[in-house]
């Protein structure tokens, strides 16, 4: 049986998770900064 | 060691988690990506599951947090609870967008549809709303005990939401599969598979706790500069 070919959409997932994570995590900092 | 001290202190810790925690989730991707195989039927699209589980982990374990501060806060009236609480809810809902892209972006090649309406997917979509509607909430009240009164009564939902969601693969017909760790009964997935997630489970757990540590941080601060006790650092 042939894997399926959808590569694209796992790399689509992996990117907007880091993406909103790495976001977040830098709106954090940057209020953080701009509260002190 | 004043309040605004001990704030400032926890966001630095937090901030040096969240950074670990960061270099975790790199650490999960490579694993996720090149050293876990590719499942048979579902092809590379089944790796979303390594990030979109734990997603909605993190966020349900949020929204439960910021139900259990909102009944103790409504019981205790403590402000760091309605603190805390709020924090919870934002990483929280910053969570359920992880959650709510990757779903339907795996669901599309492997249902054939991005999105369908039943119990689970919808009452996921509600949670979010729900607690969007929380931080709206919060921002539009400028008194501080109205609004942590106003957005205790609303984040006690969580409680009711989230345990409803988790049964509703089972209570109702949903494309959404059943849970094959949260069970009863061995995880139904082999080991190599297992570690993975169970990695990026105590990757999403360790942000949750740094994110919160920082949100906490910056709640405290925002609340001193609101009594007009900044400078003095009471």
């Amino acid at each position: 049986m042939q894997v399926p070919d959808n590569g694209g959409y796992m790399v689509a997932a992996y990117v907007i998770t880091a993406l909103v994570v790495l976001g977040y995590a830098l709106t954090l900092l940057y209020r953080l900064r701009r509260e002190r | 060691m004043t309040r605004l001290e001990r704030a400032r202190r926890t966001a630095r810790r937090g901030t040096i988690l969240t950074a670990v925690a960061l270099a975790g989730l790199a650490a999960v991707y490579v694993r996720a990506l090149a050293f876990t195989p590719i499942e048979r039927f579902q092809g590379p699209a089944q790796k979303i599951f390594y990030v979109h589980a734990p997603a909605a982990w993190a966020a349900l374990l949020a929204f439960t947090i910021t139900g259990v501060l909102s009944v103790l806060y409504l019981l205790l009236r403590d402000r760091r609870l309605d603190v805390v609480a709020a924090s919870s809810a934002e990483v929280g809902v910053a969570f359920s967008v992880v959650m709510l892209t990757t779903g339907p972006i795996w669901g599309k090649p492997i249902w054939g549809t991005w999105w369908t309406w039943d119990a689970r997917l919808t009452s996921t979509l509600f949670i979010f709303l729900l607690f969007t509607g929380y931080l709206v909430l919060r921002g539009a009240l400028g008194d501080r005990e109205v609004r942590a009164t106003y957005s205790a009564v609303l984040g006690v939902l969580a409680l009711v939401l989230v345990p409803f969601i988790h049964v509703t693969v089972y209570w109702f017909r949903t494309l959404h599969p059943e849970p094959i760790v949260a069970k009863p009964g061995a995880p139904s997935l082999p080991g190599v598979m297992l570690v993975t997630l169970l990695s990026s489970l105590a990757v999403f757990t360790l942000l949750y706790v740094g994110f919160i540590m920082q949100r906490y941080a910056l709640g405290v601060v925002r609340e001193a500069r609101e009594e007009g006790d900044l400078d003095a650092g009471a």
